[in-house]
């Protein structure tokens, strides 16, 4: 029933669900990993689980993989349920696990030519090797590649079978900022590509740059999910607007304007408010009342996912 | 295609892939041969032309398939364990199961590439050991040299198999192989037949796959006065036996 119920409505946002989870429940003997998880992933978009170690999002997305068996709870991974379609959704999905080698003699060329060799409708070679960009290291030995070349491989063998769906577990985990950010540019090639990609990490800059959406798992429950934008904004974390303190507010002939609690450090006033359209509308009032001019150096900084993360994740944990 | 030509494919495949990483490593590869080809030397340089005490039988034609059902189980059961225990340490199975490739299909297709291998080692032992030593096979025996090597690498390569499994790491994989296949091949008589051991040992000795696979082999070489069915039944028990016991404790990480 409630099959019917939704497919209308999917088919009038004209976006197919890709992972949809509803009350997903896992327990490991006594202990309970997961208490009711519900989010949905949609088709074509970067979907990020973020959550603190232990939070379950390991459990989580093991379960989508059709690699452990939940305890409740609907699942549907491109339509089928994960625990009894496993052989058929490893056709359609391709997963970069974090920790995982390469057989020791294999040459990259060769290795994912064998990996093609275990789909039924592979890419072919040369649009995965341009993909991770290394055309021109076909012939190089595994063991000879560099951390980032390795993980691009990684990519590589994950697209071999030309997925709908990918898994991509902490994938610059330990890298130097160059790495992170080609491997950063081989994942939005996955996007342009149209591929659905589930992402796990503990970077929040990541997140931010590459997720459509997110969800933070905390307690084996979503505590929130949306666009990284709305997540910020539940989360609560003010806007912060700054700016060069002009003379006569630093000496004291000016007052604050009343409505907003400005602070001033030095050179620098600061104020944090939580919503910066109507702020920035008192503060230009006031300068225009006062005189004081341009106002140097206005920066409004809006909360990062960081900030909202971490307000959201302390705030349930201390 | 059916779902077993496709396996059957996968398995090709997979089989011709690993035998092309065995022979890209030299080095593995040289040892994996030097060791049962420099025993045959060794061995046959010592005894070659004897009679075995008290009976009318070449020494060669003992110690050929002696060292035939050795290079066996070094091939299947020592390299095809710490090959396993090496991939899984590095989270090869791992990926490998990431992928819609059947088990089945990617684990004989590691087995067809370790009969590969046993059977270039064991036709370089058998012509080294016609050529230097004389000891040719009976016409009538290459059935149970043939249906002994077949057997002989299923049973010791899902030995091997379980090997891995049993061992904590992959760097004790090969410790572990040599430390359990090396007593009973002394005990078994590989590496001299006139090796005496205590009778209830010799009975426990028979029971185990080692002396089973020379036995057939050396019968496949001269007929000697031992019951041929017994240690077929041996072997094929272990076979068996040892197989369930491979797909059952088989992990992939």
């Amino acid at each position: 029933m409630t099959q019917l119920m939704a497919m209308p409505e999917h088919a009038a946002t004209a976006e197919p669900l890709a992972i949809e989870v509803s009350g997903l429940t896992m327990s490991y003997g006594s202990r309970q990993v997961l208490r009711g998880v519900d989010f949905e992933v949609r088709s074509g978009e970067v979907f990020c689980l973020l959550g603190p170690n232990g939070a379950g999002k390991t459990t989580t997305v093991e379960i989508l993989e059709g690699f452990r068996q939940r305890t409740g709870g609907d699942v549907r991974v491109l339509g089928v349920d994960p625990a009894d379609q496993r052989a058929r959704l490893r056709e359609r999905i391709g997963i970069v696990l974090q920790e995982c080698g390469f057989p020791r003699q294999a040459r990259v060329a060769e290795l994912i030519d064998i990996w093609r060799a275990y789909y039924s409708a592979p890419r072919p070679l040369e649009e995965l090797l341009a993909l991770v960009e290394l055309t021109a290291d076909r012939a190089c030995q595994v063991r000879r590649l560099s951390g980032g070349q390795r993980r691009r491989l990684d990519f590589a063998l994950a697209l071999a079978g030309d997925p709908d769906l990918m898994f991509l577990d902490e994938p610059t985990t330990g890298f130097d900022p160059e790495s992170r950010r080609r491997c950063w540019a081989a994942i939005e090639n996955l996007r342009s590509l149209g591929k659905t990609i589930v992402l796990t990490t503990h970077y929040l800059d990541e997140a931010e740059r590459l997720a459509d959406r997110v969800a933070i798992l905390q307690d084996g429950r979503v505590q929130t999910a949306g666009s990284v934008r709305q997540v910020a904004r539940e989360a609560g974390v003010p806007t912060t607007i700054s700016f060069t303190a002009p003379k006569r507010l630093r000496s004291g002939d000016v007052a604050a304007p009343g409505c907003l609690e400005v602070e001033v450090l030095g050179e620098v006033a600061r104020c944090r408010v939580p919503n910066a359209a109507v702020a920035l509308r008192e503060l230009l009032a006031w300068t225009a009342a006062h005189g004081l001019g341009d106002l140097d150096d206005l920066r409004v900084e809006t909360p990062t996912l960081e900030d909202a993360y971490l307000r959201l994740v302390d705030g349930r944990s201390r | 295609m059916t779902t077993l030509g496709r396996h059957v494919r996968l398995s090709v495949r997979q089989a011709l892939h690993e035998q092309r990483s065995f022979w890209r490593s030299a080095e593995y590869a040289l040892f994996t041969f030097a060791l049962p080809l420099a025993l045959l030397l060794l061995i046959g340089s010592t005894t070659a032309g004897g009679f075995l005490p008290g009976t009318h039988v070449k020494a060669q034609m003992i110690f050929v398939p002696s060292i035939l059902a050795f290079g066996v189980i070094v091939a299947a059961y020592v390299n095809l364990g710490a090959k396993i225990a090496t991939l899984r340490h590095d989270g090869v199975l791992k990926r490998i199961r990431t992928t819609p490739l059947p088990a089945g299909a990617y684990l004989s297709g590691v087995l067809g590439s370790t009969a590969a291998t046993t059977l270039a080692i064991t036709a370089c032992t058998a012509v080294i050991g016609w050529v230097a030593f004389g000891a040719v096979p009976r016409a009538a025996g290459l059935a149970e040299i043939g249906g002994g090597l077949a057997l002989g690498v299923v049973c010791f390569g899902s030995l091997g198999l379980v090997l891995s499994s049993v061992a904590r790491s992959a760097e004790s994989a090969s410790p572990l192989a040599n430390a359990t296949y090396l007593p009973v091949a002394i005990m078994s008589g590989i590496f001299d037949p006139t090796f005496s051991v205590p009778r209830w040992l010799s009975a426990a000795i028979g029971l185990l796959p080692v002396r089973a696979l020379a036995q057939i082999l050396q019968q496949g070489y001269t007929p000697v006065e031992h019951a041929p069915a017994s240690d077929l039944l041996v072997l094929a028990g272990w076979a068996v036996g040892g197989g369930a016991l491979a797909v059952w404790r088989f992990r992939w990480q």
